[in-house]
């Protein structure tokens, strides 16, 4: 007995030397290794045919945890710094909706993440577009694709289309309204706060709604700019040089801080801008009009 | 019916009701795991719901199918069964509803599990649309005739060969056939397909209606999204079901009365 108990022992000891060493190893593995390669949703299906609901849920479950345990320091939003591999999670997001078209969650990581993040805005707008096949009564994609049309592919037609088309399906006038609102030219920045507030709405996943919180208050900071520029031409007669001259004419308290780490300044077209471009650095940004990945 | 008890004895005596319960505490761990989605967490709950209890049938389907034709052959307690006055095919379908029966007191037993984990989840988050139970008793039915045919299967082999291994992993080849055959024709008539040999699409499209056809038994999807169900095509779906069943099993009689068992 006492030999099988030192046995144990000796074996137990050895586990938990490698264990320390075995468990850095793994956090440190690449994304790819760490998920491993997905094979084609085809032959995902066709080997675990009952499955697959489940193996997309695991998937998106994967490249939340993944995004999650990127996101450090949340207490400190201004430091949230990402160095995730987008194109790894945009195939990983893709094989999950093309085993489950229903999944929610894929549409939702996609548009978050995708859209604003990765830059992929055609790309995130054909998923919400093929999720609409599929997801028939779900006014959120729609939503989702009419402020992409509108406010990064400038596309108001198309915008207002997919706007009416989340109002018919919500039974909520407000969509109606805001398509009218945003063919208007101005009001681009409240747009994309209200959208942002929708999007926000109920996100549980922490480094999600810091996310978004963050984008929130750059976008407001863009407003309150916005706003003190268009009162300083109504007074004025002529726009202000530089956002230093609305500090000093008392139109703005300070100059309003970008929480992503730049400086806001005005373009040749008085546009608000700032340097950072709403993003923290995110290196091997795929290219836009990426679209091989769709998922038809 | 003296066979169905037997049968559904010996399965209790070999303890298969407390593994499953060993196995359904994964159920305990659903609700926790179901809050990692952002959007859908009582949908994540019904799809890990309802894939634990397909998986567990599936496993009993195979094993409890394969498995007890083969022990009886071990035992030498065919021999004994078969010098009563009971004909082997009387045997055979014995076996097949003792262990069809035990099937779907399993899937009734996780089906109730279910229904208390979804209940609970779905009182926390609720789900964009209501849980539509009928659609999950309609997933939840439509698994167990699956498994029910992966039996008669499992027996039809069992009924060949004495070995262990045809009828496990038989099963196992006609259930992975059976899945991916929907989307193998579908792809022959796609027009991807139409590059393929005329020969080659000619047998795809024979072995399409010889295999079994799993992927309108699967319901899951139905079920976790609340979406409609057409009762035509479940009427259709279930006389599949039930006729491809009884010629299985017709089948496996047939050849079972004819085998020489020494």
């Amino acid at each position: 007995m006492k030999r099988y108990l030192f046995s144990a022992f000796c074996v137990l000891t050895v586990y938990f030397i490698l264990l320390g060493p075995f468990t850095r190893t793994m956090e440190q593995k690449p994304y790819i290794e760490k998920l491993g390669l997905i094979p084609n949703p085809r032959l995902l299906s066709a080997l675990f045919p009952d499955y697959q609901e489940l193996l997309a849920a695991s998937i998106i479950g994967k490249v939340i945890l993944y995004y999650g345990s990127l996101a450090e320091r949340l207490d400190q939003p201004g430091k949230v710094i990402y160095a995730a591999d987008y194109p790894a999670m945009s195939r990983s997001i893709h094989a999950a909706l093309r085993l489950d078209p229903y999944n929610m969650d894929g549409y939702y990581f996609g548009q978050s993440i995708l859209a604003w993040d990765a830059r992929q805005y055609v790309l995130a707008t054909k998923l919400l577009e093929y999720g609409m096949q599929y997801r028939t009564w779900d006014w959120q994609l729609p939503f989702f694709a009419g402020f992409n049309y509108a406010y990064f592919l400038h596309d108001k037609e198309k915008a207002a289309e997919m706007y009416m088309r989340a109002g018919d399906l919500s039974g909520e006038p407000l969509f109606q309204k805001l398509a009218g609102r945003y063919l208007q030219e101005a009001g681009d920045t409240r747009m994309a706060i209200d959208y942002l507030g929708t999007l926000a709405k109920n996100a549980r996943n922490p480094a999600l709604r810091q996310t978004l919180q963050v984008r929130i208050s750059a976008f407001e900071a863009v407003l309150a700019i916005e706003q003190a520029r268009d009162r300083f031409m109504h007074e004025h007669g002529n726009l202000p040089a530089n956002i230093a001259d609305l500090v000093e004419a008392g139109y703005l308290e300070d100059t309003p801080i970008d929480p992503y780490g730049g400086e806001f300044y005005f373009d040749e077209n008085h546009r608000v801008l700032t340097t950072s471009k709403f993003a923290f650095a995110a290196p091997r940004v795929p290219s836009d009009d990426d679209s091989s990945e769709s998922p038809e | 019916m003296t066979i169905v008890t037997v049968t559904l004895k010996s399965i209790l005596r070999d303890r298969v009701l407390q593994g499953i319960l060993v196995a359904s505490m994964v159920f305990l761990a659903i609700p926790a795991v179901s809050t990692l989605s952002m959007r859908q967490v009582t949908e994540l709950a019904l799809t890990l719901s309802l894939s634990l209890v397909s998986f567990i049938l599936l496993l009993l389907a195979i094993f409890l199918g394969g498995v007890s034709l083969w022990r009886d052959v071990e035992r030498r307690y065919t021999h004994s069964v078969l010098t009563l006055p009971l004909g082997r095919g009387k045997y055979l379908l014995g076996r097949f509803a003792g262990i069809g029966l035990f099937l779907v007191g399993t899937a009734a037993l996780l089906g109730l599990l279910t229904f208390v984990v979804v209940s609970f989840v779905s009182a926390g988050y609720r789900p964009d649309r209501p849980v539509s139970w009928l659609a999950v008793m309609a997933a939840l039915g439509f698994d167990t005739l699956q498994c029910l045919l992966l039996v008669a299967f499992a027996v039809l082999f069992s009924s060949v060969s004495t070995s262990f291994f045809l009828p496990i992993f038989g099963t196992i080849a006609v259930y992975l056939v059976g899945g991916a055959s929907q989307q193998a024709y579908d792809y022959v008539l796609s027009p991807a397909g139409q590059t393929l040999s005329p020969a080659v699409r000619q047998v795809a499209g024979l072995l399409y209606y010889i295999v079994p056809n799993f992927s309108a038994f699967d319901l899951k999807v139905n079920a976790i999204y609340a979406m409609p169900l057409d009762p035509g095509s479940l009427a259709l779906t279930a006389g599949y079901g039930i006729i491809y069943t009884a010629f299985v099993l017709i089948v496996a009689v047939t050849i079972y009365s004819r085998r020489e068992l020494g």
